[in-house]
């Protein structure tokens, strides 16, 4: 195991990570940026340091800064959390070559999945069904327009260096796909540096669900089970859940199985997740696969009791995973509320400020992952998650009831956030009987959810 | 101001071999100049919109000049800071106007070690308790005479060799690197003025923003001067 790690990435993340290397005896700096200096995992870090100004691009971002940071502080590993640098391949490859070692997939196994067409194809060839596609990037409008047609309307396209909803776009004509393609190229090439483009063919009322599998250095492979990320709004997940609600146990454990398996005949070494689209059938489509320990692994954690954490920095010292698929239980139903500082009732625009009071609920199942005091100053310059509160009982009923108390008892104050649509969804008939898909909250709008919720 | 202006002390000479004494009486000579003549010259200055003022006292030359660099590096960076009312920060008042890499609480410390004694301090006192005392008073940017050249990166920092204490710099002059992953990243004076102490020593490792060298200002202003008699 190392001996000391640092810990390149902020907010609760940064704290989930430090916990993991206190349990685990491991010593931890937190690298931050000039913003992040009264953030919680700094103030509680035995160690920290300033690595750069609030631009993310010179802090969280920079490669030399995280790598000097680790350098100079004598650290054998670096953990990159989620976002920022954690699935860049060239970071891995240059965190390897100073003698450290990045917690995460090596360097080669995140190049080789770095593209998101040349991955569908990869794992389409080791028995995962995909979503029908054009067969490789689109070279020019010509080609994309003869894929269009073998493929068959409508029509998503998608950059192949991507993520996070940019560039993409649902064309239901070819002339809409003709238009559409300059504005896809443009939107890809500023977000990825990379403007590849590929087609998939558009499923209507789709269920996101996804697989948490781990593959250590010797190529033993399991998974933890899936997890529903069906409730979006504009391709940003705001609430998980595991089992979930669409699919009978013998599809779930069918759809699991596949995954690993394809996985581990395709090299993969680390803690990943495979995401899925499931139809209205119960039909499923590989998408794309996340190198990193995810927002949502809390719903996964309270479900085994394993510690993903400290598996992925097990693994990646090079340990065993030391158990078998058997050996994995997985007991109830977890429900992960993520808690933005945005306002539902104002098409969620991101809100900043100082957390006045704050109080994080308590009781038997429930969680509070959040970096979050009071008088804390929410800096303008990240993402708005305040936090995850997750919630756990034996039942899916039994869950959602805790997900109402603790969301009531939650106490965010001086800051809008977001926690009135959840408790929305919550009441909901949509998600009570297990039916929300991944456009419902965008096609319905927050506003009637909130309205009902209100009626009621 | 200029009532009780004397003359340089005639035991000062430039061939004379330099005593204990000569040099008391160059520092009372310095002492007075910097009180007396060199606020009257930035009046002058700002009044003026010149870059630059030279006068001859005696055997004594007086430059001041508009530290432009300085203000364009500051406003610069000064953006990247929020500023903020934590509790943490809440004993300290920033001067206004201070220059970049003020931060009093965290003084002279090694990155390394940055919060290694305080934790365990709570989330309002945790960075007021690694100050460590002795700098806070002098180096901070509370102190109108001084500023610091702060670190541009975390690394290695390397002071030019051909510097020290006693240097007179100009702003925007390198006064060192910190070494990034072998890419240097040029440590700047913010200001004109003498290089004073080095908080750190060649060779260590340095935090993003760190204190790195004082630069006592080339002027001192009349306020600051008065504020001080009131404390003698």
């Amino acid at each position: 195991m190392f001996k000391k790690v640092l810990i390149a990435n902020r907010g609760e993340i940064a704290l989930r990570i430090l916990r993991a290397c206190r349990t685990m005896g491991v010593e931890a700096v937190v690298a931050y940026s000039e913003a992040d200096r009264e953030s919680l995992p700094v103030q509680l870090a035995d160690e920290a340091i300033c690595i750069g100004p609030a631009d993310a691009r010179r802090s969280y971002l920079s490669a030399p800064a995280v790598i000097s940071a680790a350098i100079v502080t004598g650290c054998d590993a670096i953990h990159p959390g989620y976002g920022f640098l954690s699935e860049d391949d060239g970071f891995a490859e240059v965190v390897r070559a100073h003698d450290l070692t990045f917690i995460g997939p090596p360097a080669n196994v995140l190049e080789r999945f770095a593209s998101k067409e040349a991955t569908r194809r990869l794992l389409g060839s080791l028995g995962l069904p995909t979503i029908p596609g054009s067969i490789g990037i689109l070279r020019d409008d010509a080609h994309a327009l003869a894929e269009g047609e073998r493929v068959g309307y409508p029509l998503l396209i998608k950059p192949a260096a991507g993520g996070g909803g940019k560039g993409m776009r649902m064309v239901r004509t070819p002339r809409e796909l003709e238009a559409a393609l300059n504005v896809c190229r443009s939107e890809a090439r500023a977000a990825f540096g990379d403007d590849s483009l590929y087609l998939e063919r558009w499923l209507d009322e789709t269920r996101h669900v996804e697989v948490q599998v781990a593959v250590d250095r010797y190529g033993r492979g399991i998974h933890l089970g899936e997890r529903d990320c069906s409730v979006q709004r504009r391709h940003q997940k705001i609430l998980e859940e595991a089992p979930t609600p669409s699919l009978s146990v013998e599809a779930r454990n069918e759809l699991c199985t596949r995954a690993v398996r394809a996985v581990v005949s395709a090299g993969y070494e680390n803690v990943g997740t495979l995401e899925f689209l499931v139809d209205r059938d119960g039909g499923f489509y590989f998408i794309e696969i996340n190198c990193r320990i995810q927002v949502e692994h809390p719903v996964t954690e309270m479900l085994t009791g394993i510690d993903m954490v400290a598996m992925q920095m097990r693994i990646a010292a090079g340990e065993p995973l030391g158990f078998s698929q058997s050996d994995i239980v997985s007991r109830g139903h977890a429900i992960e509320f993520r808690i933005n500082a945005e306002d539902p009732e104002r098409d969620f625009r991101p809100a900043a400020g100082v957390v006045e009071r704050y109080l994080a609920p308590g009781g038997p199942g429930v969680r509070m992952d959040s970096h979050l005091y009071a008088g804390y100053e929410v800096p303008p310059f990240y993402d708005s998650l305040l936090g995850k509160l997750i919630v756990w009982g034996p039942t899916r009923q039994a869950a959602i009831e805790r997900g109402h108390v603790a969301l009531a008892e939650l106490m965010v104050e001086g800051l809008v956030t977001n926690v009135p649509i959840h408790q929305a969804l919550l009441s909901s008939e949509a998600f009570l009987e297990g039916r929300m898909t991944t456009n419902l909250l965008d096609r319905v709008g927050a506003a009637a959810f909130l309205a009902a919720a209100a009626r009621a | 101001m200029t009532d009780d202006q004397r003359p340089p002390p005639s035991a000062r000479g430039s061939h004379e071999p330099r005593t204990a004494e000569g040099r008391a009486a160059d520092h009372a000579a310095i002492d007075r100049l910097a009180e007396d003549l060199v606020p009257a010259l930035i009046a002058k200055l700002s009044a003026s919109g010149l870059g630059e003022i030279e006068v001859v006292e005696e055997t004594w030359t007086v430059r001041v000049r508009r530290p432009g660099d300085a203000i364009a590096g500051h406003g610069r960076r000064a953006t990247d800071r929020p500023s903020r009312s934590q509790p943490g920060h809440a004993g300290h008042g920033h001067a206004p106007g201070g220059f970049e890499g003020h931060r009093s609480a965290r003084d002279g410390k090694p990155a390394a070690v940055a919060h290694g004694s305080s934790n365990g301090a709570g989330p309002a006192g945790a960075f007021e308790s690694g100050a460590g005392g002795g700098h806070r008073p002098t180096e901070s940017g509370a102190d109108p005479h001084r500023v610091v050249a702060t670190s541009p990166a975390v690394g290695v920092f390397q002071p030019r060799a051909d510097i020290k204490a006693g240097t007179r710099v100009r702003g925007g002059d390198r006064l060192g690197a910190v070494d990034m992953l072998g890419i240097p990243q040029e440590v700047v004076a913010p200001a004109d003025g003498i290089l004073g102490a080095s908080l750190v020593e060649a060779g260590q490792a340095v935090e993003y923003g760190q204190e790195l060298i004082v630069i006592e200002l080339a002027a001192r202003t009349a306020d600051a001067r008065t504020a001080e008699r009131g404390d003698a």
